[in-house]
């Protein structure tokens, strides 16, 4: 287990972050360092978690993957390449509801296409696939109003995908689901991740998310935020609520919390 | 146990001890009666029957106004000689013919004035940069009475009917362009990020995103103003026009023909309100999404 997974990370990463640096100036209040020399790495087809404290500076580190904000110092970059701005090889699913209101499910997973000029019958076939994995097929024509909380994630996961980015950022998609829902739609993400190999940052603050999506976790400090620790999770990428009373995975939630505590 | 609690314990027992109803326990906060409830709903049959009751109270106000005022200087006419006067200006006079002037000229100007408000309203609510420019120079700009022009226009334009559209747009536009501003404002940040990170450019941005969610927020705007508009009309044509609702106003003021006038209010009334109910279907039909 250990060498494959060394493997996966040392050769061609998709993501690589490198001494990553973000301070906010402000001239009413002294420049707040929300990220200290992030480092970071996600191989292709990986799911890797981020969990932090509130504030640590999670999403500044997203926005900054995504193109929307800019780094102060420090390397991003994308197969290689440094990043300019927002671009639909980066598909992010962000933490409050952000579907178009006014287009039906259809139409909002179709939005990345219409923009990348895929002809309207390809178009059609890509959504059908994609409401099908989300499994949402019966609800193509709904808008998002009419839907519950999950179903609006499933969605917003489904139009990220749409555009087949190289990797998908999420932040905290399921944070606004109850426990139960919580827990159905990331059974949800592992079986999307199985037919589509996508390669995924998910940023959490629920540890045990962290932990059961993620085949590497990485512990962020707050103020200023740094990577307090980086740990690789045990377990295959087949899995299921079982392993969440695996000892392992135990222990791991007891380290992944007290370093949190530690570095609050 | 104190000696007070075994004193009660038998008539918690045995309730039969004191026979008859049982005593109903106390309501728990206050009923409000549904018509004065602070922000609460009300069931369409009532809402109906106290929309009529305002009509009605209004009617009740005019025909106790006109019975206490019935002659002199100071004259009301009856609900019923203006509905005569109105039927004969329709008849004899060309009614049709000044609506549609009327009319016409509101809907040239005013749709001038929506064409430039969106436009402007968007990029300023859009670009900060946009914002920082054109906010300054409209703000003291808006505080020049748009009435305050009419001598100008009328000077610069002529009489016909360039001045009053330029009324018209001059006395909306700047209401329009800020409060559109403040709609398209309104468009969540998530949107616009999500759009752009699913490939949407600047302009895809501006046309797929900011445009649709602002849209019923337009609507609603250009339903606010257009009283405006129909105001500035009023003030152009009341100077210089040989047609229009206004126009026939001050030849019923020159005849002095009290119900003429008041059947020309009524007029005004009537078509504030149905376009203010096309404007609202509109909203309701273009953008269900934003049902309220
Ligand atoms: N535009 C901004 N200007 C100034 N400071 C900012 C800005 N955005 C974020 N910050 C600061 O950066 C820090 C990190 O914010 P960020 O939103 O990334 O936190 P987070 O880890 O995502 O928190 P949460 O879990 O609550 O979403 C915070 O201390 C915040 O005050
Ligand atoms: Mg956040």
């Amino acid at each position: 287990m250990g060498p494959l997974v060394n493997a996966a990370t040392i050769a061609e990463p998709k993501l690589v972050v490198d001494g990553l640096v973000k301070e906010y100036t402000s001239r009413r209040a002294p420049a707040v360092r929300a990220l200290d020399g992030i480092d970071l790495s996600v191989g292709d087809g990986e799911i890797v978690s981020i969990v932090g404290a509130s504030g640590c500076g999670k999403s500044t580190l997203l926005r900054i993957v995504a193109g929307l904000d800019h780094a102060t110092t420090g390397r991003v970059e994308i197969e290689g390449c440094p990043i300019a701005g927002p671009g639909p090889d980066r598909g992010m699913v962000s933490q409050g509801y952000s579907l178009f209101p006014w287009r039906t499910v259809r139409a909002n997973v179709a939005f990345g296409l219409e923009c990348a000029k895929v002809p309207s019958r390809a178009r059609a076939e890509r959504v059908d696939e994609l409401l099908g994995i989300v499994g949402l097929g019966g609800f193509a024509d709904r808008l998002p109003g009419e839907l519950s909380g999950g179903m609006r994630q499933r969605v917003a996961i489904a139009r990220a995908l749409a555009p087949e980015p190289d990797i998908l950022l999420l932040d905290e998609p399921f944070g606004a689901l109850d426990a139960q829902t919580r827990r159905a739609m990331q059974d949800f993400l592992l079986q999307v991740w199985a037919r589509t190999r996508a390669t995924i940052l998910l940023v959490t603050h629920d540890i045990d998310e962290a932990i059961y999506l993620g085949r590497r976790v990485y512990v962020l400090s707050s103020r200023p935020g740094r990577v307090a620790a980086r740990i690789d999770v045990p377990f295959g990428s087949n899995r299921s609520w079982q392993v969440t009373r695996d000892p392992r995975f135990l222990d791991l939630r007891d380290e992944i919390r007290d370093l949190l505590l530690a570095n609050g | 146990m104190t000696p007070e609690a075994t004193a009660v314990e038998p008539h918690v027992r045995e309730p039969s001890v004191a026979p008859g109803p049982a005593p109903v326990p106390a309501a728990r906060g206050r009923r409000e009666h549904p018509l004065a409830r602070l922000r609460g709903e009300l069931p369409m049959a009532a809402r109906v029957a106290l929309a009529a009751v305002g009509v009605v109270s209004l009617l009740a106000c005019w025909l106790l106004a006109s019975t206490l005022w019935s002659s002199g200087a100071f004259r009301v006419p009856t609900p019923l000689s203006t509905l005569r006067a109105g039927v004969e200006l329709w008849t004899d006079g060309d009614l049709g013919h000044d609506l549609l002037a009327s009319s016409r000229r509101v809907a040239v100007g005013y749709a001038i004035s929506l064409a430039i408000g969106v436009v402007a309203g968007i990029g300023i609510g859009s670009f900060a940069s946009l914002e920082a420019y054109g906010e300054a120079p409209i703000g003291l700009v808006r505080y020049v009475p748009a009435t305050a022009l009419t001598p100008l226009f009328l000077l610069w334009l002529g009489i016909d009917e360039a001045p009053k559209v330029a009324l018209v747009v001059a006395g909306t536009v700047f209401y329009n362009v800020l409060m559109i501003a403040d709609v398209a404002r309104a468009v969540p940040r998530d949107m616009v990020t999500s759009a752009y990170t699913l490939g949407a450019g600047r302009w895809t941005v501006l046309r797929r995103v900011v445009f649709p969610h602002s849209w019923p927020g337009i609507v609603d705007v250009a339903r606010v103003n257009l009283a405006g508009a129909w105001l500035m009309l009023v003030v152009a044509e009341l100077l210089a026009a040989n047609e229009g609702l206004a126009f026939q106003l001050t030849r019923a003021y020159r005849f002095r023909r009290v119900d003429t006038m008041f059947a020309i209010l009524v007029v005004f009334a009537v078509i504030g309100v149905a376009s203010d109910l096309f404007l609202r279907w509109l909203r309701n039909r273009t953008a269900p999404w934003a049902r309220s």
